[in-house]
């Protein structure tokens, strides 16, 4: 039964948790997509607690709300959607906690706005130096640009499907992942010349 | 497109070469007990009428309304309503007869003085053939005693009686008066003092009351009254002696 059922693929193995209520069939999905989900997260959000967070609440939602995924798209469209969602909520959530004002009583009356960079368990996780650069270089794109720049880049998935998980037409995805890009090179140059 | 990821090769390249983050080992014991936790929670939520209700968190709320309701009783017992001395009602004083309709208290009065005056009417005449008697038989006759008869009589008593509203009971023929007041009247009827009436009057007061003592109501008569007067002197001295010759 067990062997079948990992034989089965995503949109097969989620069918089956819908009308048989199969755990086992949820518990191979959440083997398949933990790891890319972790990487797509924690490359987004650059931390590794609220990262492992996301993907676990990501995968409650799977098995909370199966009966909503339609067999039209595909398991992992779907799945990375709701991780897409739930990651940008928590880069909001983490921008509006980390960034602080300072309020300068001085004669100018400016206002300052500093990232705090103190929080970061992202260290252990990524082994070389130059890796911490790029994720480093990474979070310093813009949010939406990343997002594409990601899923294409590192996860490896086409324009298609990033633009259904996106819900933004390909032409977008692609000037976003081009932008994005640049962007990167920019913050790059160091590491290149080197 | 191809330009784009030749332009960015190094890019993409780096980007490739990042080591897969992978998801902790206890990821899926999390999960499974997420999960679990989510589908049987240890305890039941109340609702919050159950909450409300509940005796035990009544107690404080209980306390305090109780506490409330105390100090409210109190203030307000203690708390003295000043009233407005403008809008207090003054007390009816039972000695003083409210007069409501004046027409009616006018009719009322004309009522009683007429019954008063009826009243008076019969006891001077009554006096004045007593007093008759007395005369002829005293023979008392004084320059100061002046004699008023008939209706000017009656008129001056009435008027006295009128200022003293003091009702007339008394009897002369019996000798007898009821009170200090109605002697004194009595002497008003009845100017000249006899023996009878002092004696009454030191029975009843134990003072021998003189007439200049007596608060006779002094009467300013006018040249004509005097002329009348005169006359009726002059026709009492004529009766006086046409009796004596009688005799």
């Amino acid at each position: 039964m067990d062997k079948t059922l990992r034989e089965l693929s995503d949109e097969e193995l989620i069918l089956e948790f819908q009308k048989n209520n199969t755990e086992d069939a949820f518990n191979i999905l959440v083997q398949r997509y933990k790891n890319p989900l972790t990487n797509f997260v924690f490359r987004f959000l650059g931390d590794y607690e609220s990262c492992n967070d996301v993907v676990q609440e990501t995968m409650i939602k799977v098995y909370r709300y199966k009966d909503s995924y339609s067999s039209v798209a595909k398991f992992s469209t779907w799945i990375y959607t709701i991780a897409g969602n739930l990651a940008r909520t928590e880069y909001r959530r983490q921008r509006r906690r980390n960034i602080f004002s300072i309020n300068d009583y001085g004669e100018e009356h400016k206002t300052f706005d500093l990232p705090d960079e103190s929080y970061r368990p992202d260290v252990a996780t990524d082994s070389g130096i130059k890796d911490e650069i790029i994720q480093k270089a990474l979070l310093k794109v813009k949010d939406t640009y990343r997002e594409a720049v990601i899923l294409r880049d590192i996860q490896g998935m086409s324009y298609e499907e990033i633009s259904e998980i996106l819900g933004v037409n390909e032409g977008t995805i692609k000037s976003r992942i081009n932008r994005g890009r640049a962007q990167l090179q920019e913050l790059l140059k160091g590491i290149y010349k080197e | 497109m191809e330009n784009d990821e030749k332009k960015y090769e190094d890019v993409i390249k780096a980007l490739k070469g990042l080591q897969e983050v992978k998801a902790p080992a206890n990821f899926e014991a999390d999960l499974q007990r997420r999960i679990n936790s989510e589908k049987f929670p240890k305890e039941a939520k109340k609702s919050f009428w159950q909450n409300i209700l509940l005796p035990s968190r009544l107690i404080p709320s209980l306390g305090l309304v109780a506490a409330a309701m105390v100090i409210f009783i109190v203030v307000d017992t203690n708390s003295e309503e000043l009233d407005n001395p403008f809008l207090i009602e003054p007390r009816v004083r039972e000695d003083i007869f409210v007069v409501t309709d004046f027409e009616e208290f006018e009719a009322e009065k004309e009522e009683t003085s007429k019954q008063k005056s009826f009243k008076e009417d019969q006891p001077v005449k009554k006096n004045e053939s007593v007093l008759g008697k007395r005369r002829d038989e005293s023979g008392l006759k004084s320059s100061d005693d002046r004699v008023v008869t008939g209706g000017e009589k009656s008129n001056e008593v009435g008027v006295l009686m009128d200022e003293k509203d003091v009702p007339v009971d008394q009897d002369l023929d019996n000798g007898v008066y009821a009170t200090e007041e109605s002697t004194i009247v009595d002497s008003l009827a009845a100017p000249q003092p006899t023996t009878t009436m002092r004696a009454s009057s030191e029975l009843l007061t134990g003072q021998v009351i003189s007439k200049e003592e007596l608060n006779f109501r002094q009467v300013q008569l006018n040249e004509e009254q005097q002329k009348a007067v005169d006359e009726l002197k002059i026709q009492t001295q004529s009766n006086d002696k046409t009796g004596k010759s009688r005799k």
